[in-house]
C-alpha cells in the first residue's frame, strides 16, 4: 500500500459511520535500517495549515489555542492501531463524541444553530 | 417503470439546474445583438456540459465519491485548495446574480426596487434549505421550472426561418462588433458549462444513493436533461432575435427590456410568464448553488453533510449555506446591477473551468475509482477539448472584458 496515495486525504469515519474529517496528516516513526512505520493520523486545521507552510502552521496553532484552549493547541491524533476498515472511507474504532474533534461543531450547534427555529 | 419515472424526474431537475439567470441573460443578449449567429455557442456549451455531467454522475455512482471528495483525495489538500477557492468565489458571484434575477422578477411584478428584495429572497431561499429535504428541493423547484418552456413555445409561434436558425449552428465570423461577439460567446459558454452544475450533480447522486445500477439512468439524464435545457436557451435566443431586434433593441443593457420578448407573443400573460420564468429559474439556481457551497466545503474538509439531515446534525454544513446566501445578497442589496454582475460572472465561470475540469481527466481514468467504467476515447477527447477550450477562455476573458465592456 502506498500510504501517501491511499491514506492521506481520505474521508475518516468513526465506528458509528459519522464523518469526522479527512486524513489531514500522517505521523510516522522513523526506525533505523527499516522503512518508517505509520503510528497515527492527524486531523484538523493545524495539520492542514502546516501543509501550506511552517509559518501558517504556527499561526493556526496559536489561533486554535486562543479560540479553543489548551485542548486545541495540538492537532487531533488517532492511533493507527484503531483502524477498523479501509474502503471508500477509512473507519477508526473510536467515538467522535469522546474526542475534541467536533468541539467547534458542538459549539456552533449549541450557540447558534439550535437558537434558530426549526433546527430540529 | 420506476426507472422511467426517475429518468423523467432527473431530466426535469437538470433543466432546473441548467436554465438560470446566466443562460437566460446571455441568450437574450446574443439574440438581440447577433440574431441567430451565436446558436453554435449554446450548442457547444450544451455538448460540453452533457459530457461533464455524465462523468460526474458515473464517478459518483461507481466510486461513491463526489467530485470534490475525489479531487481532494487524488490530488491532496494543497492542490485541492485552488479549485476550492476558485469555485467558492465564482459560486458566490453566480449566486448573487441569481438572487438579483429573482429580485428583478419581483421588481417587475411589484414596482418595488430590486435592491429591497435581495435580503427577503435570500431569507426565503435559506428557509427552503433549512427546512426542506433534498428530494423536496430537487422536485419542487424543477417541476415549477417547466414554466420556462414558454420560451420554446414562443419561438415556435414566431415562425422563424428554420434554415437561418440551422445556419446559426455553424460558427461564423461576425460582421460587426467582433470583441462583443466573442465576449458573448465566452459568456454563453460560461453560462452553460458551470462547475456548480456538475459538482452539484455528483453530490446529488450520493444524496440519492446511486450505485452502478444507475449508470444507464445517469446517461439518459445527462444527455436528455442537458439537451432539454439547451433547447430552452435556444428558444430564448430565437425569441430575443425576432422580437427585440425588431423593436430596435440590439444592446440589452437593462432587465426591463426583457419582458417585451414574451409580451409581443402572449400579451399580458407574456409578462406574467416572463416574470414567473425568471423568478423561478433563478430561485431554483440560488438554492442549488447555496447547497453546492455547503457541499463543497463540507466534502473538502470531511465534515458531516446532507440536505436530508436536520441542521442540528450537520451544524458546519448548514452554517456554510446560511452564511453564503446572506453574503451573496449583499451586493444586490447595495444596488449592484444584476445584469452586469450576471454577464461578468458568466465570463469568470468560463475562465475558472480548467481548475475544475483538469481533474476529470485523472479521476475518470483511475481504475481505483471507476474500475472498468473508466472513460473511453470519445469521453477523454471531450475532456481534453473542454480543458483546451477552458484555457483559451481563461486567457481571452480579461482582454475581452476590457474591450467589449459590460
Amino acid at each position: 500500500m502506498d500510504l501517501l496515495r491511499d491514506i492521506l486525504d481520505k474521508q475518516v469515519v468513526d465506528r458509528e459511520q459519522v464523518k469526522i474529517g479527512k486524513v489531514d496528516g500522517l505521523v510516522a516513526e522513523v526506525r533505523p535500517g527499516k522503512p518508517p512505520k505509520i503510528v497515527a493520523v492527524e486531523l484538523g486545521s493545524i495539520t492542514l495549515a502546516r501543509r501550506l507552510g511552517e509559518r501558517s502552521g504556527r499561526w493556526m496553532a496559536r489561533l486554535a489555542a486562543r479560540l479553543g484552549g489548551k485542548r486545541h493547541a495540538e492537532p487531533h491524533r488517532i492511533a493507527w492501531t484503531k483502524v477498523r476498515d479501509i474502503g471508500v472511507d477509512i473507519e477508526f474504532d473510536i467515538d467522535v463524541r469522546e474526542t475534541a474533534i467536533f468541539d467547534w461543531q458542538d459549539w456552533l450547534r449549541d450557540h447558534v444553530i439550535r437558537r434558530i427555529p426549526g433546527a430540529g | 417503470m420506476k426507472k422511467l419515472l426517475e429518468i423523467s424526474l432527473g431530466i426535469v431537475t437538470s433543466v432546473g439546474g441548467f436554465l438560470e439567470v446566466g443562460s437566460m441573460a446571455t441568450a437574450a443578449q446574443a439574440g438581440a445583438a447577433f440574431r441567430f449567429q451565436l446558436i453554435w455557442a449554446v450548442l457547444l456549451g450544451t455538448i460540453c456540459i452533457i459530457f461533464l455531467v455524465e462523468m460526474a454522475g458515473r464517478f459518483a455512482a461507481v466510486s461513491h465519491h463526489t467530485i470534490a471528495d475525489g479531487i481532494r483525495e487524488r490530488f491532496g489538500f494543497t492542490a485541492f485548495l485552488w479549485p476550492l477557492l476558485a469555485t467558492l468565489l465564482v459560486n458566490f458571484m453566480v449566486m448573487a446574480a441569481e438572487i438579483g434575477g429573482v429580485a428583478i422578477a419581483l421588481e417587475l411584478a411589484t414596482g418595488i426596487g430590486f435592491q429591497w428584495w435581495a435580503l427577503p429572497v435570500a431569507f426565503l431561499a435559506w428557509l427552503f434549505l433549512w427546512k426542506g429535504t433534498f428530494g423536496f428541493i430537487e422536485k419542487g423547484v424543477s417541476i415549477l421550472g417547466l414554466v420556462t418552456l414558454c420560451f420554446v413555445v414562443g419561438a415556435v409561434m414566431l415562425k422563424p426561418d428554420w434554415g437561418q436558425v440551422a445556419a446559426g449552428a455553424v460558427p461564423t465570423l461576425p460582421e460587426h462588433d467582433a470583441a462583443n461577439y466573442w465576449f458573448m460567446a465566452v459568456s454563453i459558454l460560461g453560462a452553460s458549462v458551470s462547475p456548480y452544475l456538475f459538482m452539484f450533480y455528483s453530490s446529488g447522486a450520493i444524496e440519492d444513493q446511486w450505485d452502478k445500477s444507475y449508470l444507464g439512468t445517469n446517461r439518459a439524464i445527462a444527455g436528455l436533461g442537458m439537451s432539454f435545457g439547451g433547447t430552452i436557451s435556444i428558444g430564448v435566443l430565437i425569441v430575443a432575435a425576432l422580437v427585440l431586434a425588431a423593436h430596435g433593441i440590439e444592446q440589452v443593457d437593462d432587465y426591463h427590456q426583457l419582458p417585451l420578448m414574451l409580451i409581443q407573443i402572449f400579451g399580458f400573460w407574456g409578462f406574467v410568464l416572463f416574470v414567473a420564468s425568471l423568478g423561478i429559474a433563478c430561485f431554483g439556481a440560488a438554492l442549488e448553488i447555496g447547497l453546492q457551497q455547503a457541499y463543497l466545503v463540507a466534502q473538502g474538509f470531511g465534515w458531516t453533510w446532507g440536505e436530508d439531515l436536520k441542521p442540528r446534525d450537520d451544524p458546519g454544513f448548514s452554517t456554510v449555506y446560511t452564511v453564503s446566501l446572506f453574503l451573496a445578497a449583499i451586493p444586490i442589496a447595495l444596488g449592484l446591477d444584476p445584469l452586469k454582475l450576471t454577464i461578468f460572472s458568466m465570463a469568470l465561470t468560463a475562465a475558472s473551468l480548467p481548475l475544475t475540469v483538469v481533474p476529470f481527466l485523472f479521476l475518470l481514468n483511475d481504475e481505483r475509482y471507476v474500475g472498468e467504467h473508466r472513460n473511453g476515447m470519445i469521453a477523454n477527447a471531450a475532456v481534453i477539448f473542454i480543458i483546451a477550450l477552458g484555457f483559451v477562455l481563461a486567457i481571452v476573458t480579461i482582454p475581452l472584458q476590457i474591450f467589449a465592456g459590460t
